[in-house]
């Protein structure tokens, strides 16, 4: 992995966290999402590295286009203003990523800037998830984790199993499916894909 | 493949074809189909359990599956539990008002998702190496939070998406460290992960604690110790009763069982002590955020969760102490649990009919108005509570007693007194439950009473059985082989 593909990589994360309309969120994780498995096909050695690449690319799209969906059947009237402004949510996430790279140690992906950009991702993704109000940008959280869980299994010194990483794809794909299931549901009950009205479950 | 491996294969595929099963059949055959097969699922799982079993001391040991004793315990509880589940769901679907699908498919695509969940629960202790038991353990939060959600009441809605995101994000830093350890075993591949090729990760014992920790606390998410428990009474409470039951009794010790394999997997590079410490802080937290809980008057659903996130801090300290004297109690705590906890969700299912305020506010009486269903609930919290001679009383003294055999006699010390206040709460809201102040009830035919006086029952008996042998239990040949794990 290229330094600039690393930083790509980690600003699109970033955007992820600071952006407020949700078409734009959509469209930067399904460009990380390609962008990885780009980079899993040219790295590509076997045909069962082929095969998880191409899994890969189906996942970015099939997610991409199953988000589409799932916004243009939940229009809201003005995006939904998140808890916590747009810098310092891009601040929280700053921080959540120095901490995970400071506490975890090199752990043999082929180079440091490699396992820096896989922590990245993931604290990017928990901060999403998080900070923000919306339930579509909360389930994109956990999109942007796995992307970065991804981009661990392609820069792994070893040949990685095939069936785990298209198990993790299709379990991936499930848990979206639920999820943007669950995001209508909420959306007709409530009038907004807004995690805020879901807090009425208190002891 | 052997013949215990197909017969491992055949144990989960069977319940994930009636999964597609009953989604095509005609409605009016869907209840019998699928209490037909459930039926077959837990025959079969018996058998092998009985195979595992028998066998404990030679555990079949292969890349993508395992048969272990301690597999073979969750086994036999998801299968027992799941069938019982089975056959309540249709006394739930008769009185169920609203769900998340339209009326004409609601019970197909319930019994599917049910079958699809409990196939999961099942393959997820036959795991051979840990990718795929990650894998089958994120696979059932897709199934069960569709069935958490339902009813498609806000308050289920609620519920299902906090399950969903809370659990998911757990599973994912579960994954990082999956991811680094997969990195860091010479091997890579399945075979790198399979448990018994974990200790022979080369990237440090830094590395690898930090592997563990990631795991331990992703995992900790979906078994719902304390601080990361914030899903569970929720999702328990909201869940359809039967669904209610497979979560506590079967999801949660399973994901358990991952968790502890791990542990003794990495025990050796990490280090006894260090992988023993951060399972009994989880335990001690669950106990200590469960048991004030315990105390408060609250809907009965959600007291049983509550229950659960004291049940699992329980099982979490007899794995941190780690003794023979200390599993064998953790042994016997997950079939008590199962059982005591299982008959309390089922009994709610005529409880929300005969006092539809219980699915909010604390219950009272019910032994007064409806004797036999205030005796199940008077059994299911009381053997929960530990109350001799609840088995349960029986695996806490093991599991303290494991602790001081560890040397480990202060957690243990605290460990009891927490115990014993929960005990106090839990037989408070029994005797509530059987002869409190009570409120004018619905008279009207319960859905279910019969089947639920038929597991109580039935539940008294095996309980009681439990108690019985418990005594011989830290001696035998199945114990030594859960304090061996998987070689």
């Amino acid at each position: 992995m290229t330094g600039a593909t690393g930083w790509l990589l980690v600003g699109l994360a970033l955007g992820l966290v600071v952006v407020r309309r949700r078409s734009i969120a959509v469209g930067l994780v399904t460009t990380q999402a390609l962008v990885l498995a780009v980079m899993a096909l040219q790295q590509a050695g076997t045909v069962s590295d082929v095969v998880a690449g191409l899994a890969l690319a189906m996942r970015a799209v099939a997610l991409g286009a199953l988000f589409f969906v799932a916004v243009a059947r939940s229009r809201e009237t003005q995006p939904l203003r998140a808890r916590v402004p747009p810098m310092a949510r891009a601040g929280v996430a700053v921080v959540l990523i120095l901490m995970l790279t400071a506490l975890v140690p090199a752990f043999g992906l082929t180079s440091r800037p490699a396992e820096r950009a896989v922590l990245a991702l993931v604290a990017a993704g928990l901060a999403c998830a998080a900070t923000r109000r919306s339930t579509l940008f909360q389930v994109l959280g956990i999109v942007l984790v796995e992307n970065g869980l991804a981009l661990a299994a392609i820069e792994s010194p070893h040949a990685s199993s095939v069936i785990i990483e298209l198990g993790v794809t299709l379990d991936l794909t499930l848990i979206v499916c639920v999820a943007a299931l669950f995001h209508l549901r909420i959306f007709s009950e409530f009038g907004a894909g807004d995690s805020a009205a879901l807090r009425s479950l208190r002891d | 493949m052997t013949s215990i491996q197909a017969l491992a294969v055949v144990v989960v595929a069977v319940p994930l074809v009636t999964a597609g099963l009953v989604i095509l059949a005609p409605s009016k055959h869907v209840t019998m189909l699928a209490r037909t097969c459930a039926v077959a699922t837990s025959v079969l799982a018996v058998v092998l359990v009985g195979v595992a079993v028998r066998d404990a001391g030679h555990p079949l040991i292969g890349h993508w599956i395992v048969v272990d004793a301690a597999g073979a315990l969750l086994l036999a509880v998801t299968a027992v539990i799941g069938l019982a589940s089975v056959l309540m769901s249709a006394s739930y679907l008769h009185g169920a008002h609203s769900s998340f699908v339209a009326e004409g498919h609601r019970d197909r695509v319930y019994y599917g998702v049910l079958f699809l969940f409990w196939a999961m629960l099942l393959a997820v202790p036959l795991a051979g190496n840990l990718g795929a038991a990650w894998l089958l353990v994120e696979a059932t939060t897709a199934a069960s939070a569709l069935l958490v959600g339902f009813s498609g009441k806000a308050h289920a809605l609620e519920a299902g998406w906090k399950y969903l995101i809370l659990t998911s994000l757990g599973l994912g830093i579960a994954l990082l460290g999956i991811a680094i350890l997969a990195a860091g075993v010479p091997t890579g591949g399945v075979s790198g992960l399979a448990w018994g090729r974990l200790a022979t990760f080369a990237s440090g014992r830094s590395t690898a604690l930090s592997a563990y920790l990631l795991i331990l606390i992703g995992l900790a998410a979906k078994i719902g110790w304390a601080p990361v428990h914030n899903w569970l009474p929720d999702a328990h409470s909201q869940a359809p009763p039967p669904v209610s039951a497979l979560l506590s009794a079967a999801l949660l010790p399973t994901v358990l069982l991952v968790a502890w394999r791990t542990d003794r997997a990495l025990a050796p590079l990490i280090g006894v002590s260090a992988a023993q410490r951060l399972l009994i802080g989880f335990g001690l937290a669950s106990l200590a955020v469960a048991v004030p809980f315990l105390w408060r008057p609250m809907a009965f659903k959600r007291l049983l969760a509550y229950s659960s996130l004291e049940h699992l801090g329980v099982m979490a300290l007899g794995i941190g102490f780690g003794t023979p004297l200390a599993l064998a109690g953790v042994a016997l705590h997950i079939v008590g649990h199962a059982i005591a906890k299982a008959l309390g969700f089922y009994a709610a299912t005529p409880l929300l009919v005969h006092e539809p305020r219980a699915a909010r506010h604390a219950v009272s009486g019910v032994g007064r108005t409806a004797p036999a269903l205030g005796a199940t609930m008077g059994l299911s919290l009381g053997a929960l509570s530990g109350l001799p001679p609840s088995p349960l009383f029986v695996s806490e003294l093991l599991i303290l007693a494991g602790g001081v055999e560890s040397g480990r006699p202060w957690p243990a010390a605290v460990a009891a007194v927490l115990l014993a206040l929960g005990f106090l709460g839990l037989a408070h809201a029994t005797i509530e439950t059987l002869v409190g102040k009570g409120h004018r009830r619905n008279v009207t035919r319960l859905p279910g009473l019969r089947l639920v006086t038929t597991l109580g029952g039935v539940s008294l008996v095996v309980l009681l059985g439990l108690t019985a042998v418990a005594p011989w239990l830290s001696g035998s040949g199945f114990v030594d082989a859960l304090v061996r794990g998987v070689p």
